[in-house]
């Protein structure tokens, strides 16, 4: 059954509290310093979701501070990482301490699961992984992580199966939305066309509202069509720190503090959620703090790149 | 002084150099983005730069540090996704070359970016995989680049995230890996490395300018054979040094030059 057609168009709050439960296994936009969508895990840990498992490729800066803020119990992935800035420290931390469980596959992987999900397929076969710890260690407690075959058509031949993935709820943060959940998203894609389309619910915050005109009248441009997508969040900036390829850089020297504090954890780290998520009513006020200095400094830097 | 050069930036041009003209390669974050931009720019002007994210044959921009860095999506030929990247040219058995960082090597080039430890109660816990197992996976030949420390090179890896020769030299084909034999290369500021496809394990291939092969063991935790004709490096040409410092590099992300 598809998703309605009517406006979807909704506050980042009344999104968060209409389709992601506790326990929910939530589907993670982005990658690494691009595209993470931070303003709906900011309102994930403003409301205090519970008992979460977060699933995607690379895991990133979104992931780590629901991490950081004790929401999480699982996370399924391929990196925990925002490469040049840093292992996802508050995830590394959780892991060594034993707080999370943590079922590692390639990022391939985890695409090839979504891709199973999002066409309605039990697994998808996929000849990584062969030969590797990541086959030989299973940390898994929810049943078989992957299963072995013979080729049936070549006997003798190992391949592997994983199983599909189908998050409740995935949130993704793209360049354009209309008010129906027509997403556009430009550049890189990452896991997500997979990924929207395996889940249950899907959350879509945006830089630019554009009008359902536009879509029809550029539909080969359309990544994810309305029929999987449930919330619509109007949101500039909606990835900040993380970049949006033709809107703006990410901010080099918000992750570095952001790295430090979780690196340190503790009180530093109590710090940094309390003044960047928890005192903040809105996002807005969020990039308020970030000032429009900072901010058209990003947007003059990615202009120089596209 | 053009031919004062630091041996990190001899590391990156050597490792360029094995990259052919007209190969698709799948570059891994770190130090490969530097190499393959190198290469780019130098002999191998049509290859093929291919990013997991979804880039194919972007013109990139110094200096990429992400794989979502709009520095690797310039002018490309089409910006997909990772599926397409990572399944429809990796796996698919298209990518001639892939080319990785790595955290621990040993002795049959299997490489562990995953954990220090037991992976059930680490000592220290990496980010993961990433797009490294699925480039060691399928990719014809594979290039490792990676600073010379004897803790990144212990004789068996605590964790096998990314496939080397495994524990033999039929390891990749018996597990069933497409690409059961490639060529494996690794790049230090002390030495190249190779696979000797005889014996699945790594040996000394050719020494950096001024390195002994003795200094090359004293930095392994793994007895290391030297190649029947060990060779030198050859050093960088002037224009190698003037595109890494001005066209690859300039603002010195991945390398500082000579001290």
């Amino acid at each position: 059954m598809g998703k309605q057609y009517g406006s979807k168009l909704m506050s980042v709050s009344e999104a968060v509290s209409r389709f992601v439960p506790d326990g929910a296994t939530i589907g993670m936009g982005g990658q690494s310093i691009g595209r993470c969508s931070m303003a709906i895990a900011h309102e994930i840990v403003r409301q205090g979701k519970r008992d979460l498992t977060l699933v995607g490729c690379n895991l990133s800066l979104s992931m780590d501070i629901m991490v950081g803020a004790g929401l999480v119990k699982r996370t399924e992935n391929g990196t925990g990482s925002l490469e040049r800035f840093g292992t996802a420290f508050r995830w590394r931390y959780a892991i060594e301490q034993g707080l999370i469980e943590v079922d590692d596959y390639s990022h391939l992987g985890m695409a090839s699961r979504f891709l199973a999900g999002s066409l309605g397929l039990p697994f998808m076969p996929s000849k990584s992984l062969l030969g590797t710890d990541i086959l030989n260690k299973k940390s898994f407690d929810n049943g078989k992580p992957f299963e072995m075959i013979d080729n049936p058509w070549n006997p003798g031949e190992p391949v592997v199966l994983l199983p599909a993935l189908t998050p409740d709820v995935s949130i993704i943060h793209a360049q354009k939305a209309d008010e129906f959940g027509n997403v556009v998203i430009e550049g890189f894609t990452t896991q997500e066309p997979e990924m929207t389309k395996a889940s249950k619910a899907v959350i879509v915050s945006c830089e630019e509202l554009i009008s359902t005109d536009e879509i029809r009248r550029n539909p080969d441009r359309t990544t994810i069509p309305y029929i999987f997508v449930d919330a619509v969040v109007e949101q500039p900036w909606g990835a900040y720190p993380t970049s949006v390829y033709r809107y703006y850089e990410h901010d080099e020297d918000h992750l570095r503090m952001y790295q430090a504090a979780a690196r340190a954890g503790g009180e530093a780290y109590q710090e940094y959620l309390r003044k960047y998520i928890y005192d903040c009513e809105t996002f807005d006020d969020h990039l308020e703090l970030v000032g429009v200095t900072k901010l058209n400094e990003l947007r003059r830097i990615m202009a120089g790149l596209v | 002084m053009a031919n004062d050069y630091a041996l990190d930036e001899l590391m990156v041009v050597e490792a360029a150099r094995h990259i052919d003209d007209g190969d698709i390669v799948l570059v891994g974050t770190g130090l490969p983005f530097a190499a393959s931009l190198f290469a780019q720019k130098s002999g191998a002007p049509h290859m093929c730069y291919v990013v997991e994210t979804g880039p194919i044959s972007p013109e990139v921009i110094p200096t990429p540090i992400s794989v979502s860095d709009a520095r690797v999506m310039y002018r490309a030929a089409r910006l997909g996704s990772l599926v397409e990247s990572l399944g429809g040219v990796l796996q698919r058995g298209m990518a001639d070359v892939a080319f990785l960082g790595g955290a621990q090597i040993d002795q049959f080039a299997n490489v562990n970016s995953t954990v220090i430890g037991d992976y059930d109660s680490p000592k220290v816990r990496f980010p993961g995989s990433g797009g490294a197992n699925d480039l060691a996976s399928h990719a014809r030949k594979i290039l490792i680049i990676t600073r010379h420390e004897k803790r990144r090179f212990p004789a068996h890896c605590d964790y096998i995230t990314s496939p080397g020769y495994i524990d033999r030299p039929d390891g990749r084909a018996k597990a069933g890996l497409p690409s059961a034999y490639p060529d494996i290369f690794v790049f230090t500021d002390l030495a190249v490395l190779a696979i000797d496809k005889s014996t699945g394990r790594l040996r000394v291939e050719k020494l950096m300018p001024g390195v002994s092969i003795e200094q090359v063991q004293e930095n392994t935790g793994f007895e290391l054979s030297p190649a029947p004709e060990v060779i030198g490096v050859d050093p960088p040409t002037p224009e190698d040094l003037r595109l890494l410092r001005e066209e690859v590099d300039p603002n010195g992300v991945y390398l500082r030059g000579p001290e």
